[in-house]
């Protein structure tokens, strides 16, 4: 039942509001998920800014050449690794629904010297690409913010290429529900 | 992580959206000191968790889970 107390719109907003209003230092998560040798190739402020829960890149078969969609980049950190790992001929599609997100990962793709990353903003519901346009789909740690969770995934699929891969880091919960008092703390349809 | 979903009905979602081959590759626990590594999670609500949350599930709030699946 407390999956349903906060409307799809009220959702949306919560997360919208606390994703540009977020403003410190999070290199202690970069820290906890990256390899030294993966933070050496990203720029000091997208370290500094990581918000993802995982590492799927150590999953992503990721080969030179190709199309990834990164969906909702943040600051870019897995954009930027991605990025060398398709090298100049594939590119990295950014996307995120906040221009500050976008500016952040352009900045930092100028700055590793990467010019085969394309920002796009846009939501994961209605991704802003043609069907079967890429290889790989990264997430990490957004779909949990979709109050339309199925209609992201059916969108990445619609982006995907036939055999193409969606490699995402997520949070899942067990059976056992949270408490209300959280589930519907403002917080934590963001965290 | 209000949103967040359970491993099974991730996977059980990735399959109505046309996707096979469904592996879920890591699966790591996140505590109240992950939590606590993130801008997002506010003082306050960090305190509404240690408080209503039993102190034996503080270590395994939720869990992160990489999956990788491929479009059919």
């Amino acid at each position: 039942m407390t999956r349903d107390l906060l409307h799809q719109d009220e959702i949306r907003a919560l997360v919208r509001e606390a994703y540009r209003a977020v403003d410190g230092e999070s290199r202690a998560v970069a820290e906890r998920l990256y390899s030294p040798e993966e933070l050496a190739l990203v720029p000091a402020s997208a370290v500094g800014r990581a918000l993802g829960v995982g590492n799927h890149l150590r999953h992503a078969r990721i080969r030179p050449g190709d199309t990834v969609l990164d969906l909702g980049c943040g600051a870019g950190i897995d954009t930027i690794l991605a990025a060398h790992r398709t090298g100049p001929s594939g590119r990295v599609l950014a996307l995120d629904f906040l221009p500050e997100m976008l500016g952040r990962t352009a900045a930092a793709a100028q700055e590793a010297g990467l010019d085969n990353v394309e920002t796009l903003e846009g939501e994961m519901e209605a991704i802003p690409l043609p069907e079967a346009s890429v290889d790989c789909v990264l997430s990490n740690g957004v779909i949990n913010l979709s109050p339309r969770k199925a209609r992201a995934l059916a969108e990445c699929a619609r982006v995907l290429r036939p055999g193409g891969e969606l490699c995402v880091a997520d949070v899942t919960v067990e059976d056992e529900e949270l408490p209300p008092e959280v589930l519907t703390h403002p917080a934590a349809w963001a965290g | 992580m209000a949103g967040a979903l359970t491993e099974r009905d991730f996977v059980g979602k990735l399959e109505r959206a046309g996707f096979s081959e469904i592996e879920v590759l890591e699966r790591t626990p996140m505590g109240i000191a992950d939590c606590e590594l993130y801008p997002l999670f506010t003082e306050e609500l960090l305190a509404t968790m240690r408080r209503l949350i039993a102190p034996e599930r503080l270590e395994r709030i939720a869990v992160c889970a990489v999956i990788r699946a491929t479009r059919s």
